[in-house]
């Protein structure tokens, strides 16, 4: 063989592999969430990302950075806009910042059950979604972190409490904090794995959380009671940047929905089983829980109703609160009570 | 044209101060009387801090006073040390490029997206001054990397390949990582900025790795916007020691120390340490102490019959003494960095503050010792103890006296939280030497002091601000955790680890300052430290006493360097002079490494210390 040929050859070669090299890079999803390292649902994600390998043969590749090592919701959201990051398990504060419609999940005191939530969400998620997509956004599936409590360092016993009580809210969405505080509350904006810290050194004193995140998280060393007044559900989804999901070969899409679909029930399933666990692990170890009397109760439905009215196309977009009051009420007829 | 441009750059940077120092302030007298708030004034301080930052940074630019690694210094003069200046240059700019580039993505991101800080005004907005500050930057490093034109338009290369390569980060993606890594490494070491090597090496890591270059911007946004690490400390801590500096400060707080201690055999030499240290606190930088006072203690110190050697090396270590005293500006750097990177534990800036006192102290006292025994050994004159003097100088200091009173009361109170009370601090500061003592008797002497804080901030900053970059690199490569894995296989006692930490913070304090080595290192160590199940507050107590050692340590120790500059010496002179403080210092360390119930005894006898959280 002349020595032409030989490099000939060789660079036929080269390029023949460098094409099957190609045409086999697999697609690489950095995902990040606020979610605590090893918690179910750190644990949940991994295991989806393993599915999404085994089943598209390792086309698709999962990364899962837990615990907001890759920054708080706001911060991951800004580094998926110009795909830094592809993933993310947000909460419905990170949500509404891409859109604010999901503030409907954030009003406190809206909805009692979770069948209720279920219900409405189920109504509403093709807005929601189609809202995302509009954003860059493509929602794979929805997710629960339980209900949100309120944990505080000193018993919380009547609503002049709650709104005295240096309270937690999140970091990145001013519009939030400036109505709590025209709503009499006392608000600290802060990122949300900065809770524990920041309890011990009295920059807040109480933060709303659902069970679950407070034990992991040992947020109840600090806030030793607990107010059982169900704020509202903690409304998640797994989203994934509109780029990042077009490169999916057409043919893995389906794939990828289904684990994520398997990932949703696994972790709406937990969530009951979870709160409850929780609480009684924390109970063992130091915490109060505590209820409102019946003044205090209708107090708190009371001014529920007003906040709420308060959100109605301001931080919320007026048709989407319209449409959650009307399917909620539809619910509480037919099958509440 | 310039000249304008100067202006409204100094003029920007004093306003942005300004609202970090006025929005709290106002946040707290409205609390206090109507119960109200300023919408936004959180979020809109914390926006002010990146301008600080940014704007203080091309500032430093403009005056050569981006820091740099030491090891520039030792290249000798004539065509090898203007190469190495213009590879440094031209490999700087390209970096500084590339963050323009990266910003002005980031903006475009912002602008799509909409996002608002708070009452309508867009994040767009604050954000602008990254890709505008970083181009400056990137201007000014051309324009300095050569006095000659042709020079300059060598280095102006950089510009260019800086700008493509962050259009096509895909150019490097999947690619070696090693030639980008040494190219930017040798530039560092030949007099590149220090935020053009790490923020380069972030870059090139995040190119290699697919990702465009917006990502270490918006890390950096995070960074300088986070409520939780509150930076605006930096900057007013920063602007309170340039005030007092700046005036007759020194001189009164020398003469209430000396009526205090001069009687004391060493007196004198006990009271310039204090006061070095006690100036240290505020600016943070040691750099800074020495410039400041060493004018002024040096031949009061002779004068008073100390030997030459010992009078340099005393000022030399001393400028690094106040370091681990409450409201140290590294103490609180600390706390910030290490709060971000412990997840799920706490490091609360009052239990630093707490357990950095017997440490401190320890380690004034060693100097002090040494500074009793040169007084016993060489004749120097002693003041008796007069109590009408003690009296007569402890009134002409009250005023700064006060300040540590003031700001820890108003903490402690309530009245203000930590960052509320740097805000109080530089406001009581600006008064007092404005108005009341009128040591800066024009606004004009003010702005200069400001830009000069600025400046100072600004180059801190602007590394704080891309390291954050490398951190998130190292995070999204999963590489503490290797580093956790490899250490916890190799290394097996805590003793071990504490040594080989001793070590290795030795060698970083001798080449890096100390603001960028906390930001760097922390993330680092904060994993393993927890691994080997270290107090997370002993730890910042281990760093920052270390690294103290560092700028005292040859060849490239920082004081050093400062000291032979200050006190017109050959280095090697003022490295002799230094020694025995280098060696007693040592010792200091070690027995705070060692003896963790120094840092810590106090806090447990307070009942704040807690088991670490599994």
């Amino acid at each position: 063989m002349s020595v032409l040929k030989q490099i000939g050859f060789g660079a036929a070669l080269v390029a023949l592999l460098g094409a099957a090299v190609m045409g086999q890079t697999p697609t690489t999803i950095k995902l990040a969430t606020q979610a605590p390292f090893n918690s179910t649902w750190h644990k949940a994600l991994v295991d989806m990302g393993a599915d999404w390998t085994a089943k598209t043969a390792g086309r698709v590749k999962l990364t899962v950075y837990p615990g907001g090592t890759q920054g708080d919701e706001p911060n991951t959201i800004r580094q998926m806009r110009v795909d830094g990051l592809q993933g993310n398990l947000l909460m419905a504060a990170g949500l509404s910042q891409i859109d604010e419609s999901f503030n409907a999940f954030g009003m406190p005191f809206f909805f009692q059950s979770d069948e209720e939530t279920a219900y409405v969400l189920q109504k509403l998620a093709p807005t929601l979604e189609k809202r995302l997509e509009a954003k860059g956004f493509h929602l794979l599936c929805w997710g629960s972190g339980g209900w949100v409590q309120l944990f505080s360092k000193q018993p919380l016993t009547t609503l002049a409490d709650v709104k005295k009580a240096k309270l937690f809210t999140s970091n990145g969405d001013d519009r939030m904090v400036q109505w709590y505080k025209s709503n009499g509350f006392t608000p600290v904006a802060l990122a949300a794995n900065d809770i524990v810290a920041q309890l011990k050194t009295g920059t807040i004193d109480a933060a709303p959380s659902p069970p679950y995140p407070a034990l992991v998280l040992q947020m109840f060393r600090d806030a030793k009671y607990m107010l059982d007044v169900r704020v509202g559900p903690l409304l998640g989804a797994l989203v994934i940047t509109n780029t990042a999901w077009n490169k999916v070969a057409p043919a893995d899409r389906p794939l990828l929905t289904s684990s994520a679909k398997a990932f949703e029930k696994r972790i709406m399933a937990d969530a009951p089983k979870q709160d409850a666990d929780s609480v009684a692990t924390m109970k063992t170890r130091g915490l109060t829980v505590t209820t409102l009397d019946s003044k205090a109760a209708a107090e708190f439905r009371a001014a529920a109703e007003k906040l709420a009215v308060t959100m109605r196309g301001n931080m919320v977009p007026a048709e989407i609160y319209d449409m959650a009051v009307q399917e909620r009420d539809a619910f509480r007829k037919t099958k509440g009570k | 044209m310039r000249a304008a441009a100067v202006r409204l750059e100094n003029v920007l940077g004093t306003l942005a101060l300004g609202g970090i120092m006025l929005l709290p302030l106002s946040e707290i007298a409205l609390r206090q009387t109507l119960g109200t708030g300023i919408p936004g004034a959180g979020p809109f301080a914390h926006n002010l801090t990146v301008w600080v930052g940014l704007l203080g940074a091309a500032i430093a630019a403009r005056e050569g006073k981006l820091l740099t690694l030491a090891t520039g210094e030792f290249l000798p003069k004539g065509w090898i040390g203007s190469t190495a200046h213009l590879i440094g240059g031209l490999v700087g700019s390209a970096i500084a490029m590339t963050f323009a580039v990266g910003g002005a993505a980031f903006v475009e991101s912002e602008r799509t997206a909409g996002d608002i800080i708070a009452v309508g005004v867009p994040v767009w907005v604050s954000a602008l001054v990254f890709p505008v500050a970083f181009g400056v930057i990137a201007l000014r490093l051309v324009w300095r990397a050569s006095p000659s034109s042709a020079g300059r338009a060598v280095a102006a290369t950089g510009l260019v390949i800086g700008f493509y390569l962050a259009r096509h980060p895909e150019l490097l993606e999947g690619h070696a990582l090693w030639p980008w890594l040494i190219t930017i490494l040798v530039a560092g070491v030949l007099g590149a900025p220090i935020f053009a090597l790490l923020g380069g090496i972030a870059m090139v890591c995040f190119f290699v790795d697919g990702s465009p270059p917006a990502v270490p911007l918006i890390k950096a946004y995070e960074e300088l916007t986070s409520p939780a690490a509150n930076l605006a400390a930096i900057p007013l801590f920063t602007f309170t020691g340039f005030l007092l500096a700046e005036g007759h400060s020194s001189t009164r707080l020398l003469r209430a120390l000396k009526a205090l201690v001069g009687w004391i055999p060493g007196g004198t030499a006990v009271a310039a340490a204090t006061l070095c240290a006690f100036f240290t606190l505020f600016t943070g930088g040691s750099g800074v102490t020495i410039l400041a006072l060493g004018g002024l203690l040096f031949p009061a110190l002779i004068k008073e019959g100390y030997r030459e050697r010992f009078s340099i090396g005393l000022l030399t270590a001393s400028g690094s003494l106040g370091l681990l005293f409450p409201l140290s500006v590294p103490l609180i750097l600390y706390g910030i960095v290490a709060q971000t990177s412990a997840i799920g534990q706490t490091v609360s800036l009052e239990d630093l503050f707490i357990g950095g006192l017997l440490p401190g102290l320890l380690m004034l006292g060693l100097v002090a010792l040494l500074g009793v025994r040169e007084a016993l050994r060489s004749s120097t004159a002693r003041v008796p103890f007069r109590a009408q003097e003690a009296a007569s100088a402890l009134w002409d200091a009250k005023w700064e006296l006060l300040l540590p009173a003031v700001v820890l009361g108003a903490m402690i109170t309530g009245v203000a939280t930590t960052s509320e009370s740097a805000a109080l601090a530089a406001l009581y500061a600006l008064v007092v030497q404005r108005f009341i003592l009128r040591d800066l008797p024009t606004m004009t002497d003010v702005l200069r002091v400001a830009s000069d804080c600025i400046a100072l901030v600004g180059g801190v900053l602007l590394i704080l601000a891309v390291a954050v970059g490398l951190t998130n690199y190292l995070v999204t490569a999963q590489i503490p955790d290797q580093l956790i894995e490899w250490t916890k296989a190799h290394i097996e006692s805590r003793v071990v680890f504490l040594l080989c930490l001793n070590l290795f913070l030795l060698l970083v304090g001798t080449v890096m300052d100390i603001f960028s080595a906390l930001v760097v290192v922390v993330p680092l160590i904060i994993p393993l430290a927890q691994a080997f199940e270290v107090n997370l507050i002993h730890l910042g107590i281990i760093f920052i006493a270390n690294l103290e050692l560092g700028y005292l340590h040859p060849p490239l120790g920082l004081n050093l360097l400062l000291a032979s500059v200050r006190f017109k010496k050959p280095v090697l002179e003022v490295t002799w002079a230094t020694l025995p403080m280098l060696g007693i210092l040592a010792i200091g360390v070690l027995v705070i490494t060692y003896v963790p119930w120094l840092t810590l005894g106090i806090l447990d006898w307070m009942g704040r210390l807690e088991t670490a959280v599994p």
